[in-house]
């Protein structure tokens, strides 16, 4: 009879978690290996976001937020395990690592437990094609980038271009849907080269491209970090003169300490901290908290994902059920995050955010626009 | 042709950091057996150096001795502490025991320092180039390779007349019989890793003045690309592991350049095939080192 009876409350005390009073939220992310330069920033971010909704009251003035963080050492498999202890333990939202294939990896989980899953700042169109209805994407798309680059190169009067790009990850395609982009819009593509990441030496591109004739107006590149650098400044050397054109992996303080090599170099990222902007104040808090600004804009990518989860527990009436989260999710629309206004509704996963065009000049970042890109020129995302 | 000249000249400077790289594993490993995977992470430190000396403002000529000097640090506390206890282990140990120390420094770095590349001030020099006839040659590249002639013909000096020198090669030939001799084992051994903790020293000041950041993961690809290449040349031969550098570095070089553009997203598997082929016509490496008695089956 007494088991009878614990069971029984066992049963009814896990039909009602906790009374709603707050929301578990689990984190399976990078903490060490080759994905954490992009996953703790994010999770400092995260970290913000939680500290400051919980000391108003939690979500809504009465739902806390309760973090269950684990590292998955950039691992494929780890993810999928982490995720799996995540779910055992009965969380409600899942923070995925920030590259696609982690990510991928732990969909089967989710999908399976119906929760659903933001990665950190995976940029791929194709992880939540492929993830299905239970994975969110938390960046602006690479298509959606690369979109806004080639357009400006355009606009800018580059009528011809190069792109180098690296098969190894999706991110790294990026350049892919700027050709397609540049040469829908009526540019020319000259040519193409690939690298693998972490290579050193670019020293035999730079010189390839060096010897072309005509040389080409725009180079687009979605390299990073540390082979970044190393690339621009074999291009240089080797007497390339043209426009360089980067993505958000390059947002980062080495860029702007490159000196001469890198001026007037412009890349597409996640925000531009105008006056007055949510991303200003952002980075105010974070310095408040960290005692230091913020390397990256990254951070911010972080206090976005939670003001995501917390729009929709808001609207899904303070519900902390994983399905109505995520349906709630599917259909946010406009939500301010610290770096744009986000939203889900009409896309499959990846949210429609605001681009920003960064250029190089005295060291410094200018803002040259924030502009959406015409929908009918965004690149299908594909599989590569 | 200016164009195969110019190619030439980048794949001597890439092939001469992969020979000092090839150089420092083939050091300790002539003198103890050991294939020091916690090699790069040498470079890491070395690099982090440079970029807490760019934050204070050090010139940047000083803080390349200090680069220096901290690798080579490194290098003799990473023998006391982690390899002297398993020094007469099996090789298979040791190797376990530098792939440890790799890890813990990396996570280390990750933790104390920071997850993300911190940008190292490089001087602008560095980023310039200078035109020979109808070559254009970067700063840097010159300086890669007047480098590895520097630290060759100081490592061939060194090995042939210093006491160490010749005492590090006479452990190489038979350890035993060099103890026999009056040889103290701790010293040549501490001064294999001193050495090599000097070439890493030098060969990550050339690697971060390319890259101008450093990251806690840093050493892998180097210490990768110097296993490829101590292997190619002969593993324990010191002038084995300078040729092998220079091949791999010419193999890649000339692959990147005249390898068809469809053909270039396979240019590292063709590279390796390469060197395997070079592996199967000289299976002790290309200047295979005396000591080497092994008998394969």
């Amino acid at each position: 009879m007494n088991k009878l009876l614990i069971s029984t409350l066992l049963a009814s005390a896990m039909a009602f978690p906790a009374a709603a009073e707050t929301l578990r939220v689990g984190v399976a992310t990078a903490q060490t290996g080759a994905l954490a330069p992009f996953d703790t920033p994010v999770i400092d971010g995260i970290h913000i976001a939680v500290d400051e909704i919980n000391e108003a009251g939690g979500i809504d003035g009465k739902i806390k937020i309760e973090l269950l963080e684990k590292d998955v050492r950039s691992d494929a498999a780890q993810t999928s395990i982490a995720t799996q202890e995540l779910v055992d333990e009965g969380v409600s939202v899942i923070v995925l690592p920030c590259d696609a294939d982690p990510a991928l990896a732990a969909i089967g989980v989710v999908t399976e437990a119906q929760i659903p899953a933001i990665s950190t700042c995976a940029s791929s169109p194709t992880l939540p094609q492929i993830g299905g209805d239970y994975m969110f994407a938390n960046f602006p798309g690479d298509n959606v980038q690369a979109t806004v680059s080639a357009k400006w190169a355009y606009d800018e009067g580059h009528r011809s271009a190069y792109i180098i790009y690296s098969p190894d990850t999706q991110y790294t395609t990026m350049p892919l849907y700027f050709a397609e982009v540049f040469e829908k819009l009526g540019g020319k593509m000259l040519g193409e080269d690939t690298h693998t990441i972490g290579q050193q030496d670019f020293s035999a591109i730079a010189t390839r491209i060096a010897a072309l004739d005509p040389q080409p107006d725009v180079i687009m590149t979605s390299t990073y970090e540390p082979d970044f650098p190393s690339m621009l400044k074999a291009l240089r050397a080797a007497g390339v003169e043209s426009q360089i054109i980067g993505s958000d992996g390059i947002d980062s303080p080495t860029t702007f300490s490159l000196g001469a090599v890198a001026e007037g170099l412009v890349f597409t990222t996640a925000g531009h901290p105008t006056e007055g902007s949510p991303l200003e104040a952002f980075n105010k808090t974070f310095e408040e908290v960290n005692g230091k600004a913020p390397e990256t804009v990254f951070n911010a990518v972080g206090y976005d994902l939670i003001k995501v989860i917390e729009a929709a527990v808001i609207a899904a009436d303070g519900s902390t059920d994983a399905q109505t989260l995520r349906d709630a999710i599917a259909n946010l629309e406009n939500v301010q995050g610290a770096t744009s206004m986000i939203t889900y509704k009409g896309t499959d996963g990846m949210p429609l955010r605001e681009v920003s065009l960064i250029r190089v000049k005295d060291g410094g970042r200018e803002l040259i626009g924030q502009p959406t890109p015409d929908a009918s020129l965004i690149p299908e995302p594909r599989v590569q | 042709m200016d164009l195969f000249l110019q190619q030439t000249v980048n794949a001597f400077a890439l092939g001469g950091t992969y020979a000092l790289l090839a150089l420092g594993l083939a050091m300790v490993f002539s003198t103890m057996g050991l294939i020091n995977f916690a090699h790069g992470e040498l470079m890491t430190i070395a690099g982090y150096i440079l970029m807490a000396c760019g934050l204070a403002g050090v010139p940047f000529a000083f803080s390349i001795l200090l680069a220096i000097a901290a690798a080579v640090l490194a290098a003799i506390v990473m023998e006391r502490i982690a390899f002297r206890p398993v020094r007469n282990a099996s090789g298979a140990t040791m190797l376990v025991t530098s792939f440890a120390v790799s890890m813990i420094l990396q996570v280390l770095f990750q933790n104390f320092i920071s997850a993300r590349s911190q940008a190292v001030l490089v001087p602008e020099i560095l980023s310039e180039s200078v035109r020979f006839g109808g070559l254009v040659i970067g700063v840097n590249k010159i300086a890669a390779i007047v480098t590895t002639i520097v630290m060759l013909i100081f490592l061939d000096r060194f090995m042939k007349h210093h006491r160490i020198g010749i005492a590090m090669r006479a452990a190489a030939e038979d350890f035993s019989v060099a103890r026999l001799m009056g040889i103290r084992a701790n010293t040549v051994i501490a001064g294999a890793f001193a050495l090599s903790g000097f070439l890493a020293g030098v060969a990550a000041v050339l690697w971060v003045s390319q890259r101008a950041s450093v990251d806690p993961l840093m050493g892998f690809t180097p210490v990768l690309k110097a296993f490829i290449a101590a292997i190619l040349g002969g593993l324990g031969s010191l002038r084995g592991a300078v040729a092998g550098g220079f091949l791999l570095g010419f193999i890649e070089i000339y692959l990147a350049a005249y390898l068809p553009s469809g053909m270039q997203e396979f240019r590292d598997p063709i590279a390796l095939c390469l060197v395997v082929l070079v592996l199967i016509f000289r299976p002790n490496g290309l200047i295979p080192s005396p000591a080497l008695k092994a008998e394969k089956v």
